[in-house]
């Protein structure tokens, strides 16, 4: 059994694959929080609480669920903007809810707008430049999904989660698998259940892990 | 695709970056007479790039882009140079994978669209530099027209290896002055049009990118006719400016100057029997539609 | 994922059920025949909804290669042809890998070399393709004799690499190997070595699953990047775009793609362990003497033991049969108790043997032996001599047989 914990950065100049330290990935009906395998609903109340807790919360969908190249992309796409809308409601004065795509994967330099667009080549960039401290990927291609969510680990101090649609990912701090609208949607649910019973962080986040 | 694949999540469309909602807004993927008058007013296929200022390529890039007659259906292969600096930015699914094996990459991609989508027009277009077509990938590049492997194979000829700084090409002039060639390259320019043709490509043509009408045609046919026949090739002139030593504005002038008659670039085309009896029934039925649109649009 | 379970039961065009492959695999009923190993390969391809095949004549695999054109004739294969040489043929998989078929070729010795560029890029590519190795020599004087040299090159690629000991485990890895590869966290290329001519030539007894079951096809939606197909977003797409500019940002961006691959080969673990019972399999490994040894090695390492048992020497036999993933913590503790171990090698730099030194505590342990090469045997009687030699043991001298 692995001693090493996924936990928020900055973490090293070049931090390592969760999975090369010996972090396994949950099986159907099981997420992960840190790297240890939870049951799901462990992980919808965590994943609610680090949310609420967060100063800019933000949901980072993907190309697999931006665009409308099936039904049920598009059906994922209402359930993220029902989440975003949820968000919004249940934060307290300071939060500040956002929701950024990763239209592609592109190499785009020297930079992006990270207003706009968050890219898995650096996606510190718009980490940092939002002051994001909480952040869930869900539509992203996992190749790229954990290319960002290492870079992430490795220069920001951002709590991430993976809402994955296949087997999860390990270098995201909390991770589901087999997202679903269903599973979207339950989160969102988690977050109403928990609304007004976290304390939200004051200070942005900088360098100190957050958890 | 399906084009009506390539359409933004509703729910999501907001926060989109402008160049996505503009290019399913008004990109021209499904568009029957697509070509280079588009540009100008419709989303093109091609975002920013980093080839140099004025560089010839990427003239060249626009005008095939817009000229492809199915992008929503097509995959683009490349190869490593030059044009792999534009391909990211590229509307268009395409792939790069190592220096010189492109016409392989696209054989196998070929085969397996076709395996899996058997009802399915998936053209495929493979876009690579002259070294990467003529030098390292030669075998690639012939044993793909030797087996009659149906896509189209568009050499972007800047006669030198540009992108790791000038180096000779078989497709380089004889007696040039280059890295690795340091008292003039010694042999003639390879002759790759001839040698396509007696390949087995049934659409062959050499030109340069001066003029977008030409390549328009150039590109449709030998599409087209990769779709339903077999190989074609196309060797395009885009000067690297940089290492004949031009500024950015003289690229158009060098293309005019090299495709005089008596140039190296001067127009040549060779089209096989099946490919002359398909463009000539295409262009009947081209007649014919035009024909009945005309018609249609009198009687409204 | 959908869309396969959706396949599960109904038929292909050539009436073939499409079977869930852990029921086709464990639970269907097996049937004893008398196969080459080339036959063997035929024989579960057939059964492997493999989509293009592409092939390229080298001994000792191009009798397999050719099989499996028959099978493509008789219509089990979506595609096959024979490309121009290794390297264009491995570049031919990689397009149809790109295009989001479930590809499978084969090779040997000179053929892997020269098509060494792509395996890295097959495996960045994040492309499961599946390629036997049958290994032969690879240095000058050509070779076309058994020899593992060749997979010492394979094992730093990125790819998927185990190492086939009978046509047993090279039918049922076959089919498992898809299984492993494509799992999306996974989805590596695999590369499924074997002793060429020991294995391919040798007639053995394989049980086999029934023909009329074949693996759910691939599904390429499922990949950890977009398939080459402008079916799936984003159509913006390059596979794969350069991270070369000079800055510290796309070191990262190439670093953190380096790893994943790795972190890719770590996650195979789980389902190798899975699908093919462990990365290694062990007999009596609370002996003193134990056999570390992939491949056919392990055979004779088996036949030793034998032999060994006879004089009363006890002796624990480790087959090692995935090399990426390695089975590190396996072998530590397969190996805790032993106070000599011996690995025998077709191949003369004992990559094995540095592998496992690598791994255990007091490697002073290892004894990189024995090693053949070029083709040559290895007599069991070999192994048990040089393993009494180390226990101080006489044995006869073997080099003298039959003068
Ligand atoms: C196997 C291999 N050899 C050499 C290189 C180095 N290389 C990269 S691009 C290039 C030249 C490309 O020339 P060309 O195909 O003419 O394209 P251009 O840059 O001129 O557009 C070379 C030699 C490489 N990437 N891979
Ligand atoms: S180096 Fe030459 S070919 Fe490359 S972008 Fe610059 S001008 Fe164009
Ligand atoms: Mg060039």
């Amino acid at each position: 059994m692995t001693q090493y914990r996924v936990l928020p950065g900055p973490e090293h100049f070049l931090p390592p694959a969760a999975a090369s330290m010996g972090i396994y990935l949950p099986n159907p009906g099981e997420a992960h929080i840190n790297g240890v395998i939870v049951p799901e609903e462990k992980a919808y109340e965590e994943a609610a609480r680090q949310f609420l807790m967060a100063q800019v919360p933000t949901i980072f969908p993907g190309p697999l669920v931006l665009w409308a190249w099936n039904e049920k992309a598009a059906k994922k796409a209402a359930a993220v903007r029902k989440l975003y809308e949820i968000l919004k409601e249940c934060v307290q004065p300071g939060q500040k809810p956002m929701l950024i795509p990763m239209p592609d994967y592109r190499p785009k330099y020297p930079k992006i707008n990270p207003e706009v667009e968050i890219n898995p080549n650096h996606p510190n960039l718009t980490i940092w430049h939002n002051k994001i401290d909480c952040c869930m990927f869900i539509g992203v291609h996992c190749h790229q999904a954990n290319l960002s969510l290492k870079i992430i680990r490795g220069g920001t101090s951002c709590y991430t989660v993976a809402m994955c649609a296949q087997a999860g990912h390990e270098d995201a701090m909390l991770s589901f698998r087999d997202a679903s609208v269903e599973k979207i949607l339950k989160l969102g649910e988690w977050i109403r259940k928990l609304k007004g019973t976290v304390k939200p962080r004051l200070t942005t986040a900088k360098t100190s892990a957050s958890n | 695709m399906s084009k009506e694949r390539i359409k933004i999540s509703p729910d999501l469309y907001d926060i989109m970056p402008s160049d996505y909602q503009d290019l399913v807004q008004s990109a021209t993927y499904g568009k029957e007479d697509r070509g280079w008058k588009d540009i100008g007013t419709s989303k093109e296929l091609i975002e920013q790039h980093s080839l140099c200022a004025g560089c010839p390529e990427s003239m060249a890039f626009r005008y095939i882009l817009a000229s492809l007659p199915n992008p929503e259906d097509t995959v683009m292969v490349g190869s490593t140079g030059c044009t792999s600096l534009v391909f990211p930015m590229v509307a268009v699914h395409n792939i790069h994978s190592l220096f010189g094996n492109q016409n392989a990459i696209a054989s196998g991609l070929k085969r397996a669209l076709s395996v899996r989508f058997p009802d399915r027009v998936k053209d495929v277009v493979v876009l690579a530099g002259d070294g990467a077509t003529v030098d390292i990938g030669l075998d690639m590049t012939l044993q793909a027209w030797f087996r009659q492997e149906k896509f189209t194979t568009i050499c972007f000829d800047n006669e030198l290896y540009a992108n790791t700084g000038g180096q000779e090409s078989g497709l380089m002039q004889k007696g040039f002055v280059a890295k690795m060639a340091p008292v003039g390259k010694l042999f003639d320019k390879v002759r790759l049009p001839e040698i396509a043709r007696e390949s087995g490509c049934h659409y062959v043509v050499n030109c340069t990118v001066s003029k977008p009408s030409l390549v328009e045609k150039v590109i449709r046919n030998s599409v087209l006719i990769a779709r339903e026949i077999g190989p074609t090739y196309i060797q395009l002139y885009t000067p690297c400016i940089l290492e004949i030593g031009k500024n950015s504005m003289e690229g158009l002038q060098e293309m005019r100057d090299s495709e005089k008659p008596t140039e190296r670039f001067a127009y040549k085309e060779y089209v096989s029997e099946p490919a002359k009896q398909f463009l000539a029934e295409l262009a009947a039925k081209d007649k014919e539609r035009k024909a009945a649109a005309k018609q249609l649009a009198g009687k409204a | 994922m959908a869309e396969i379970k959706s396949h599960i039961g109904t038929q292909n065009k050539k009436g073939q059920t499409y079977t869930d492959a852990w029921e086709m695999m464990h639970e269907a009923p097996r049937n004893p025949s008398f196969y080459t190993g080339s036959e063997v390969i035929k024989e579960a391809l057939r059964r492997a909804s493999c989509d293009v095949m592409i092939a390229y004549p080298i001994t000792p695999q191009s009798e397999a290669a050719a099989l499996i054109g028959e099978l493509f004739a008789e219509g089990y294969i979506g595609d096959y042809f024979r490309g121009e040489s290794e390297f264009a043929v491995m570049s031919q998989c990689a397009g149809a890998a790109f295009g989001g078929a479930r590809v499978f070729t084969t090779t040997a010795g000179p053929g892997t070399m020269r098509a060494m560029e792509n395996f890295p890029m097959w495996a960045g590519a994040r492309l499961p393709i599946q390629m036997i190795v049958t290994c032969r020599g690879i240095n000058s004087p050509l070779s076309i004799q058994p020899d593992t040299i060749e997979i010492s090159y394979l094992l730093n690629t990125g790819m998927l690499v185990w190492h086939a000991e009978t046509a047993q485990d090279f039918f049922d890895w076959i089919l498992k190997g898809f299984m492993v590869s494509e799992e999306p966290e996974v989805h590596l290329p695999l590369a499924l070595c074997c002793d060429g001519f020991f294995v391919t030539h040798t007639k053995d007894v394989v049980n086999l699953t029934p023909a009329d079951m074949c693996l759910p096809p691939y599904d390429p939606y499922r990949s950890p990047v977009p398939c080459m197909d402008m079916e799936c977003p984003p159509v913006r797409m390059m596979r794969d775009p350069f991270i070369m500019k000079s800055n510290y940002i796309s070191y990262a961006t190439h670093a953190s793609w380096q790893q994943e691959i790795w972190a890719a080969v770590e996650r195979s673990r789980k389902h190798t362990i899975k699908w093919i019972n462990g990365l290694i399999d062990t007999e009596n490994t609370d002996a003193e003497v134990v056999i570390v040894a992939s491949g056919t090695a392990v055979s004779q390492g088996r036949e030793a033991i034998r032999l060994l048992e006879d004089e009363g020497v006890r002796c624990g036999l480790v087959k090692v049969k995935s090399l990426r993933p390695w089975p590190g913590e396996e072998i530590r503790e397969a190996t805790k108790n032993a106070k000599h171990i011996f690995v025998p090698e077709f191949n003369v730099t004992g990559w094995l043997a540095k592998e496992i030194k690598a791994t255990i505590p007091n490697s002073e342990r290892v004894h990189a032996g024995p090693h053949v090469c070029g083709g040559m045997t290895m007599p069991p009687e070999i192994i048990a001599s040089e393993i009494k030699a180390a226990l101080g043991l006489r044995s006869e001298s073997l080099a003298g047989r039959g003068s």
